[in-house]
């Protein structure tokens, strides 16, 4: 009798197993983006353009979120979409060299792979950015020695120390001030704390405290700026410490009408969410991307090996923010 | 030493402290003054609060992972609750995270006693429950928009100094509160003694007439008392509500507690060495940020110290050296 049941209950499951596997075909792929770690507001709105490209194409795209920045959670996260057979999947990698293994074995199951934030990255067929990491942080660079007149010491937070993007913009903010303000230096290496507010916010008030010159933070990670102005809040040091870094303006909006939070650039993560469905599509449906395709969201590309780079900076100051804020950023 | 609670541990613990401060003194020019001490006091004020909760949990026997995303659910419940009584006050907002938060313990409680099942897996379990009823009604929204009471800093203490301007903020306060209420529980108390007797030998405990399912109860509900506060006072300094603002810092809570000589098998731990496993941790990433010591060597240096610090304060030391010298008594008996 118990070995009925178990068969039943066996038969039901498997049923259940083949109903729940996304159902791929050439016109309707399947596209799951693996982002950094969910709910944070940055990839809230990534989901929220994923979600609308998705429905205007009428294919099948979802996101998945890890419960934190680990990149053994996002290997995991792509064996359960290889094992799931979707057509494509993205990625914003945590560590860009402990995915190579698991995106090579998707790529091998005929699974075209997309990344997003890690130019460089081995085993992809395509990487696109909405900012080159040179542009993007030369840019920084640049408006951190016109705001302080090219004088004085700054520190450099990135999201983790193995995030190759982030460390890629440090390394053109920091090349940039060398090469233009040979006045201005930065104290200590990089901190590896701008994906966690608590954690940017205790190591600021440690550096204000270990260098009283002190006059700029570069925050390269969602949270670091956010957590860098409210040290420089909590010490009373707005306008005399500038904080630069690219942030959720709904998060920091408050912050930067304070005075506190001084801005930066950024790109849309909406328009990266569409753009991951955008391009998905063509690539599954084996369209070619040449010099010239023109690609809705990124613009006219000029493939570089597979990275497609555009430069489409968003200037984030007390004048955007607030209607940057509106769209749920 | 004894007479003052001082046990081996500790006094390990308050050495090891010391000889860190006065190298650290000595190395930098800002580590001993008032602005950077109370900087340190006020950072680890909510891991001691969370600490203190743990500790009690500790000590009647059980473990619990689930507590810091018990604080975050309550951190969303509390804010929402208080929308709905338009802002509220702090007294309210105590009260409701007090409340919810001891609602999360007991339900831990429930079927850890209840169902007679090991207090981990019980508590992974809730663990993930909670934070996953926590992503999906929340949708991972962050609240930026909290009352303005809660969002404005209140500084009990200020002075200036040389060194710039010192404070302590109401954080450090409620802990102060927290930390002599849970010394009560543990040392002034009955029920305390029950505790200690349940965590060391919960059969025998039975025996003697203890009621083993009331203290399942209290240690949890107070762990999520404390946990829930500690909530509110994570929201009050961060500024804002962030779901996995606190998931992850389970382990470093309960591994500066243990640091701090709490037993896991239950009936051994007190609130001073609590406080100095919280301070001893704190001190390091404080002094390795001073120190300007690369941030690639950080998590080296901080498993190295509480290696150092845990194998001396541990009974094998102790051991060791009375082994090296019982041949030498035995020489001139």
């Amino acid at each position: 009798m118990i070995n009925v049941y178990r068969r039943a209950l066996c038969a039901s499951v498997f049923a259940l197993a083949l109903t729940g596997v996304a159902q791929a075909s050439p016109d309707k792929p399947v596209i799951g983006v693996v982002v950094k770690i969910g709910g944070i507001p940055w990839f809230n709105a990534m989901e929220a353009g994923i979600k609308k490209k998705g429905a205007e194409l009428g294919v099948k795209a979802f996101m998945v979120g890890p419960t934190s920045a680990d990149p053994a959670l996002q290997v995991r996260a792509i064996e359960d979409l290889i094992a799931q057979k979707v057509d494509v999947i993205g990625v914003v990698p945590n560590d860009a060299e402990v995915l190579e293994p698991v995106l090579e074995r998707a790529r091998a199951a005929g699974i075209k792979v997309i990344t997003h934030e890690s130019p460089k990255q081995k085993n992809a067929d395509y990487d696109f950015e909405l900012a080159s990491a040179q542009g993007f942080g030369e840019a920084y660079g640049k408006r951190l020695v016109d705001a302080l007149g090219g004088k004085g010491e700054y520190a450099v937070f990135v999201g983790s120390l193995t995030v190759p993007l982030h460390n890629a913009w440090a390394d053109a903010a920091n090349a940039y001030i060398k090469a233009n303000a040979p006045g201005m230096t930065l104290v200590g290496d990089r901190y590896g704390v701008a994906e966690n507010v608590d954690q940017s916010r205790s190591t600021a008030l440690d550096l204000m405290r270990a260098h009283p010159n002190l006059k700029g933070f570069l925050a390269f990670g969602s949270q670091g700026p956010i957590g860098a102005a409210r040290a420089v809040a909590e010490k009373h040091m707005d306008g005399k410490i500038l904080v630069m870094g690219p942030f959720s303006p709904g998060q920091g909006k408050k912050l930067v009408h304070d005075g506190v939070l001084t801005g930066g650039f950024m790109w849309n993560p909406e328009v990266a969410g569409e753009v991951f469905v955008t391009l998905g599509t063509m690539v599954a449906k084996g369209e070619a991307i040449k010099d010239g395709t023109d690609i809705p969201g990124l613009g006219v590309v000029h493939p570089e090996g597979h990275n497609l780079i555009v430069n489409e900076l968003v200037n984030l100051n007390k004048d955007t923010v607030d209607d940057l804020a509106k769209m749920g950023l | 030493m004894h007479r003052l609670g001082i046990g081996n541990t500790e006094r390990w613990l308050i050495l090891v402290i010391l000889a860190m401060s006065a190298a650290l003194g000595v190395l930098t020019s800002t580590f001993l003054t008032l602005p950077n001490l109370f900087d340190l006091l006020n950072a680890s004020a909510v891991d001691i609060i969370f600490g203190v909760g743990l500790l009690v949990v500790l000590i009647a026997g059980g473990i619990d992972i689930s507590f810091t995303v018990a604080a975050s659910v309550v951190q969303y419940l509390t804010a929402l609750t208080l929308g709905l009584f338009g802002g509220g006050d702090w007294a309210l907002g105590l009260i409701l995270a007090g409340i919810f938060g001891t609602l999360l313990g007991c339900l831990n409680a429930f079927f850890i006693y209840q169902f007679r099942i090991v207090s981990i897996v019980v508590t992974i379990a809730t663990y993930n429950l909670f934070f996953g009823l926590l992503m999906f009604f929340s949708g991972g929204v962050s609240i930026y928009d909290l009352p303005d009471w809660l969002t404005t800093r209140v500084v009990i203490f200020g002075t200036e100094t040389a060194a710039g301007h010192a404070e302590l903020t109401v954080i450090v306060l409620v802990m102060a509160v927290c930390v002599v209420a849970t010394w009560l529980l543990l040392r002034r108390t009955s029920t305390g003694r029950q505790l200690y007797a349940m965590g060391d030998n919960p059969e025998g405990a039975r025996r003697v007439g203890i009621n083993i399912g009331a203290m399942h109860y209290l240690a949890f509900g107070w762990l999520g008392l404390m946990a829930g506060i500690a909530g509110l006072m994570q929201a009050h300094y961060a500024q804002e509500i962030v779901p996995n603002a606190l998931y992850g810092r389970e382990l470093n809570v309960l591994a500066a507690v243990v640091l701090g000589g709490a037993r896991l098998g239950g009936g051994r731990g007190t609130i001073l060495g609590v406080f100095l496993g919280i301070i001893l941790v704190a001190m390091t990433q404080n002094g390795l940020n001073l120190l300007g010591v690369s941030p690639y060597a950080f998590k080296m240096i901080i498993g190295a110290i509480i290696l150092v610090a845990i194998t001396l304060s541990s009974e094998g030391v102790g051991r060791l050296m009375g082994s090296w010298r019982r041949p030498a008594e035995r020489r001139t008996a």
